[in-house]
């Protein structure tokens, strides 16, 4: 770990470079820009929307409105997304750069660094586009029905709220980031050895996408006996602590914070470990 | 594009005046039989399941600041991993190497440039990987682009770069950073005549201002005239090092070897070649004969050369001729001749079923320059208004020129002459000349 600090503090104008490259070739080539940033999480919604609420008809919860729920999945979603590319392309990122790594004398931690903070970037346009539209339904377009309303007040659900809890934001995307260094690191480092990790890194976010409750609530799994599912799950605790501060101003839950730190620590020493004691081995390995 | 390595404390004074030394450097590389094996390697160490190749061993090199230094030897001699290992992008197996400087290596085509990225953004690339400041990059910036001469593809990515600009881009980007050591891997020989003209005149700077050069080449011209050390690698180790002359000499020696051992081996698919006519007579073997009547198919231009077509007959004809072509490996029809038609022909007349023999076709001086030739055999009868086939045979054997010395370029040595007048200040002229 001591390893990664030392070489990004070495390295931190090359990855500036690498970040600022990867959003412009995300943006400059398409006609539609930052755009799709906002919009791929939205369409993402509309399909999930229509499948899980119209075609299958599930309920997420009595006192929850049609649009709250769209924004608790959206919340879900922009943060899933980034997780999962980044996932997906750190596993291969030093395949991909063999050219560099073969070549010449390159700093390989570069890579995956500089994949999370790039999809962390991309999460953070989309972030203020969630927030807004939760403003929107609080300020300018709120809850008026009143029956919806009374259902609300008999949950005990304070409906959406936006607040000073907001100022907990940059930890969970920080937290975030280096957990999905550390697994990124350790998934890169096993697909040298066994390059079929890359394709199971595709099917395994999908099923952990599903595991996670980001289009059903968390207590329809609890409900029908798989909570231990969501204990073993950190990006159910993840995904969770950010909702609170998005949707209900509330602070997040500091034992789901204090395990996914917990997860972070543990990722991210057995990734850089791992990482670290190949990376003399990586020419060889490509 | 390259590398940088610092000089450890106290590595000064194992190199002295070194700028790289090496030291019982070798690297292994294990091989699998099937890929998942490696895994298996990763989890339970204690058992192994590659097998070992030393791509590098027993190198012992104490390259002196300033030397310009040539790696020669044959495909998979090494090379290639000696220079991987001696730059730091790998590591050895066994062994150690120090390195004095920085060093900036051009290790193959588009090596250390990221497809996606243009021309600019890989410049900006390559120089942080140096740990280069905005400043010296910026400072350098226009003179590696200028050097390149890509213009307007500098803004376009690499990918879409013929493999001429590639180069380019890599030598210019190589040379411009101010290495101490600059390591070039074979590159060169895909620019054309003119920017390889310009390499060669910033290759003389950097002899002139000390700096020290590697570089891998099968241009023994070209080794020669650069190198005053040159290392012979064969296997993996170091076969000879010593001046330029002598291990050339010895390399050459080897490549007759293994270039008749080659040859030899396409001369036996010789079949494969079209062939037609009418069958009386037919040739057989074509044998190739140089310097002393050695055979052999890898010649030194202006050797003597004797080609001898052997030929049987199986039916009574009149007027056979026999004809060889030369041809180029690419097909450039370099010359055709026959016993014929000279001003003193040689005429068989009538010839018996039965009879065997051979024609020979001699040079006293094979005008040929470096490169891959081969013969096609001709043999038609003029006993008719028009010559008619009686057995042509495309392509019947393949030989080789190496050239050691490559004073003229092209396929054909000319005897050329060169004389130079200088006219003086003063009125007077004087003439140099030099006849070969």
């Amino acid at each position: 770990m001591l390893q990664l600090l030392r070489s990004l503090s070495k390295n931190r104008r090359l990855i500036q470079d690498f970040v600022a490259r990867d959003l412009r070739a995300r943006y400059v080539g398409s006609s539609m820009g930052f755009f799709w940033s906002v919009l791929f999480p939205i369409i993402n919604l509309f399909v999930y929307m229509f499948v899980f609420r119209v075609v299958l008809n599930t309920r997420w919860s009595d006192h929850q409105g049609a649009t709250t729920v769209a924004l608790i999945m959206l919340a879900g979603i922009v943060v899933w997304s980034a997780f999962a590319e980044a996932m997906s392309r750190t596993t291969n990122c030093l395949v991909e750069n063999s050219n560099l790594i073969q070549k010449v004398v390159f700093p390989s931690e570069v890579l995956p660094v500089y994949i999370v903070a790039s999809s962390l970037l991309n999460m953070l346009i989309a972030m203020p586009v969630v927030l807004a539209a939760v403003a929107y339904h609080i300020w300018i377009d709120p809850e008026t029905d009143p029956a919806q309303l009374g259902r609300m007040l008999a949950a005990g659900d304070p409906g959406l709220r936006l607040g000073v809890t907001l100022v907990a934001l940059p930890l969970l995307v920080i937290l975030q980031g280096l957990f999905t260094a550390g697994l990124g690191m350790f998934f890169a480092t096993l697909n040298l050895f066994w390059r079929d990790t890359y394709h199971l890194m595709g099917v395994a976010t999908t099923v952990w996408m599903f595991a996670t409750p980001i289009f059903y609530p968390a207590h329809m799994v609890e409900r029908e006996g798989f909570g231990w599912v969501l204990d073993l799950n950190p990006m159910h605790w993840l995904i969770a602590c950010y909702r609170a501060i998005i949707i209900n101003n509330t602070w997040p839950d500091p034992a789901l914070l204090a395990r996914f730190a917990l997860a972070t620590v543990v990722t991210l020493v057995a990734g850089t470990t791992f990482f670290f004691r190949q990376k003399r081995r990586f020419p060889d390995l490509l | 594009m390259y590398e940088s390595k610092a000089s450890k404390a106290g590595n000064a004074d194992i190199g002295g005046g070194s700028a790289i030394v090496a030291r019982g450097l070798g690297k292994a590389y294990t091989l699998y039989d099937k890929p998942i094996q490696r895994l298996y390697d990763l989890m339970f160490p204690w058992k192994q399941r590659g097998r070992e190749f030393w791509a590098v061993r027993d190198v012992y090199l104490d390259i002196a600041r300033g030397a310009t230094v040539g790696i020669i030897g044959e495909n998979g001699a090494g090379k290639s991993s000696l220079l991987k290992v001696l730059t730091g992008i790998t590591h050895p197996t066994v062994g150690e190497v120090h390195v004095n400087g920085r060093i900036a290596s051009l290790l193959e085509l588009g090596a250390g440039f990221h497809p996606e990225f243009s021309g600019r953004e890989n410049i900006r690339l390559n120089c942080s990987i140096l740990g280069m400041s905005d400043e010296e990059i910026q400072a350098r910036f226009e003179d590696i682009v200028a050097f390149s001469e890509l213009g307007d593809f500098i803004d376009r990515p690499v990918k879409t770069y013929s493999s001429g600009m590639h180069v380019r881009l890599g030598f210019s980007v190589a040379t411009s950073v101010d290495p101490d050591i600059l390591v070039i891997d074979e590159a060169l020989a895909v620019g054309d005549e003119h920017f390889r003209g310009k390499c060669t005149n910033r290759l003389n700077e950097f002899q002139e201002r000390g700096k020290t050069i590697l570089f891998v080449s099968h241009d023994m011209g070209a080794v020669k005239s650069m190198c005053q050390h040159v290392i012979l690698m064969h296997e993996g180790r170091v076969l000879e090092q010593g001046t330029a002359e002598q291990v050339a000499d010895e390399y050459l020696k080897r490549a007759h070897a293994r270039g008749n051992e080659r040859l030899s081996a396409i001369n036996r698919t010789v079949d494969a070649y079209p062939r037609w006519g009418s069958g009386e007579v037919r040739t057989g073997e074509v044998e190739l004969f140089g310097a002393n009547g050695r055979k052999t198919n890898v010649f030194d231009p202006g050797e003597p050369f004797l080609a001898r077509v052997h030929y049987t007959v199986h039916a009574d004809c009149f007027e056979p001729v026999f004809g060889l072509g030369l041809y180029r490996s690419d097909g450039t029809y370099i010359n055709g001749s026959n016993h014929f038609w000279r001003q003193a022909p040689v005429k068989l007349g009538a010839v018996k079923a039965g009879e065997t023999g051979y024609v020979e076709m001699a040079f006293e001086s094979l005008p040929l320059l470096q490169g891959q030739y081969y013969l096609t055999a001709f043999l038609y009868d003029h006993g008719k208004p028009a010559p008619t086939p009686i057995d042509h045979r495309e392509h019947v054997v393949t030989f080789e020129v190496l050239d050691a010395d490559r004073m003229q370029h092209g396929i054909l040595f000319l005897p050329t002459r060169w004389s130079v007048h200088r006219r003086g200040t003063d009125g007077t002229v004087r003439s140099f000349d030099s006849a070969e």
